[in-house]
């Protein structure tokens, strides 16, 4: 089994649904611990942020992936620096009426 | 010394912890998910990947259309056979280099004047094109000249193109020529009782399974329009005038890409009859299976072998829509897209034709147009007059095939740049593929302008001239060669 077979097995994408349902789980403490309100469409807006996230490193690596190295790159660069400026007006959103905690 | 008690980690702070470090390791995994989806063999569209092109086909449903997208604009005529370059080309060696060894009855020196009908008339009517032949000849004088100086770069590319084109020459080719009339050659060799079909429908899916067993890719079905036929010329007969065969009531068309990565690094290390040969395989064995089982056929394949024009063939049975570069681009395989026929009186039910925005995106685009060498393709925002009766733009082909006697290969085996170069000739992977499929569904063209915008602004291209060699260009290519193509990676040079 070749490097490229481990991203393609069941068992890869088994191993990242549960790292997904930890991180689900963690984020209700995390926002506890940072003194966060959440409600329902903060976390709607900031899961929609991680995927971005997540669509703009396999995005950019997908085309590196192809042999398209300057492409992937500059795709790399240009929604790195979006979702830079997307996650800190996230954070100003979420931080509004945030309250301080000892944790 | 009084030690500090070590602090004991809480359930709660375990849990946050470990979300933290499974956020990270899942970007990590996206990241490295991405790069060999990106890498992986297989998600290159209809080479092998699977035989049946199961999980490949792109729903065309929604996208039906009751007319073809080309567009109808004066009197429409057909396509006389010196508009093709190759038949007129061949028209030309043939007086230059007879057969039979007999002394030439024109040479380079002589003018349209010298020439014998109907080429004279054509010429007379195309002056530009018989100067940009006489180019061409110059030109792959000095190509063979200069392929003592590249062959150590690009022998292995040679030998197999060399390797692919060998079952398409002499007596043996495969499927054979016509011989005599369609009324005859098709005929010859058939099942004289046939089978009742169930219905046209029952037909068309099986000839598409069956089509797709033998390696086809794309396979759609489609009325023969008279339009489509050439004329002056019937393969099996000769020079002629003729009418369409009255048993040329559909034609199964067949759609294949080249090998991707090969056509990536054009022009120099990739050919046109790996695909080709496919092809002549393809519809040489559903002729043979169509006769098998009762009904008359001919196929009709690359590189010359056609009595009737294909692309607007395959947009007639659904493949796709004809791009700025005059090559028939599919959602499948992009411009990566070869063709052959079978023209049959097989009763089977016609595939609609479909518009998926093609003529739109071709408007906007125009990176073929930027990056052929040749300067063949033109940059019209629309196409700038009918061509035999249609709107569509129109490539100078003369311009084209002087450029395929110039790059740095053994002889003029063709170019391919603006297949390879296309943003619809992409891998089939789920970056492409979701482009591919909201495209179409976006009625303002607001997405592939954004999508166009990141093609032209992240990816490079080595511009025009750059693919020629020096003292024009520096034998550039679009992508690296695979390693099974470079000769430094096998052989001691």
């Amino acid at each position: 089994m070749g490097l490229i077979d481990i991203f393609i097995t069941p068992l890869f994408w088994i191993i990242m649904g549960l790292l997904y349902a930890l991180i689900i789980y963690s984020a209700r403490y995390w926002a506890k611990d940072l003194g966060l309100k959440m409600n329902w469409w903060k976390w709607l807006l900031s899961g929609l942020w991680f995927i971005l996230l997540i669509l703009t490193l396999a995005g950019g690596m997908t085309l590196i992936g192809e042999n398209e190295v300057r492409g992937g790159l500059y795709f790399l660069g240009f929604f790195l620096i979006i979702s830079l400026i997307l996650g800190v007006v996230l954070w100003r959103i979420l931080s509004v009426n945030r309250k301080k905690t000892d944790r | 010394m009084s030690k500090k008690p070590a602090k004991k980690l809480s359930r709660r702070d375990f849990i946050k912890y470990s979300g933290l470090a499974g956020a990270a390791i899942s970007l990590g995994g996206a990241a490295g998910a991405g790069y060999f989806n990106g890498k992986n063999k297989a998600t290159h569209t209809g080479w092998g990947k699977d035989a049946y092109g199961e999980n490949q086909f792109f729903n065309r449903k929604p996208f039906e259309a009751a007319t073809p997208t080309y567009e109808k604009a004066g009197k429409v005529r057909r396509i006389g056979y010196l508009e093709n370059i190759f038949k007129r080309n061949g028209e030309l060696y043939r007086l230059m280099y007879p057969r039979d060894g007999s002394k030439p009855q024109w040479s380079l020196d002589q003018g349209i004047d010298d020439l014998p009908e109907p080429l004279r008339s054509y010429y007379r009517n195309h002056p530009g094109s018989l100067k940009e032949f006489k180019k061409a000849i110059e030109r792959s004088r000095q190509q063979r000249k200069n392929w003592e100086k590249y062959k150590d770069q690009y022998l292995l590319a040679d030998a197999w193109s060399a390797a692919h084109s060998s079952p398409l020459r002499g007596r043996e080719a495969f499927p054979p020529e016509p011989d005599g009339p369609p009324e005859e050659s098709d005929f010859k060799g058939i099942n004289t009782k046939p089978y009742r079909l169930k219905s046209p429908q029952h037909g068309s899916r099986l000839i598409k399974k069956i089509t797709h067993t033998f390696g086809a890719t794309l396979v759609g079905i489609a009325p023969v329009k008279e339009a489509w036929v050439y004329q002056g010329y019937l393969r099996g007969v000769g020079k002629t005038r003729f009418d369409k065969p009255q048993h040329w009531k559909h034609a199964v068309v067949v759609a294949i890409p080249h090998e991707w990565e090969s056509l990536y690094a054009n022009p120099t290390y990739g050919t046109s009859y790996d695909a080709y040969s496919m092809l002549n395989f393809i519809a040489g064995k559903l002729e043979v299976f169509l006769k098998h089982i009762g009904y008359a056929a001919r196929s009709h394949v690359p590189p010359t072998d056609y009595d009737i024009a294909m692309p607007p063939l395959a947009i007639d049975a659904g493949l796709g829509e004809q791009g700025r570069n005059g090559i028939l681009i599919t959602p499948e395989l992009g411009a990566n897209t070869r063709l052959a026929a079978v023209t049959t009186n097989m009763p089977l039910q016609d595939d609609q034709p479909i518009d998926i925005g093609v003529k739109e995106f071709c408007r906007k685009c125009k990176i073929c147009a930027e990056e052929c060498p040749s300067g063949a393709i033109s940059f019209a925002e629309k196409p700038p007059a009918p061509v035999r009766g249609y709107l569509r733009w129109e490539i100078n082909q003369d311009k084209c095939f002087t450029i395929w006697n110039t790059v740095a290969t053994s002889h003029p085996r063709g170019c391919r740049i603006c297949l390879a170069i296309c943003p619809y000739s992409r891998k089939n992977n789920w970056i492409h593929r979701l482009a591919k499929e909201i495209d179409p569904y976006d009625p303002t063209g607001a997405f592939s302008s954004a999508m166009l915008a990141m093609q032209k602004g992240f990816f490079s291209y080595p511009g025009g001239e750059a693919y020629l060699p020096p003292p024009d260009g520096n034998n550039a290519v679009y992508q690296d060669p695979p390693d099974w193509l470079k000769m430094e990676e096998w052989f001691e040079l």
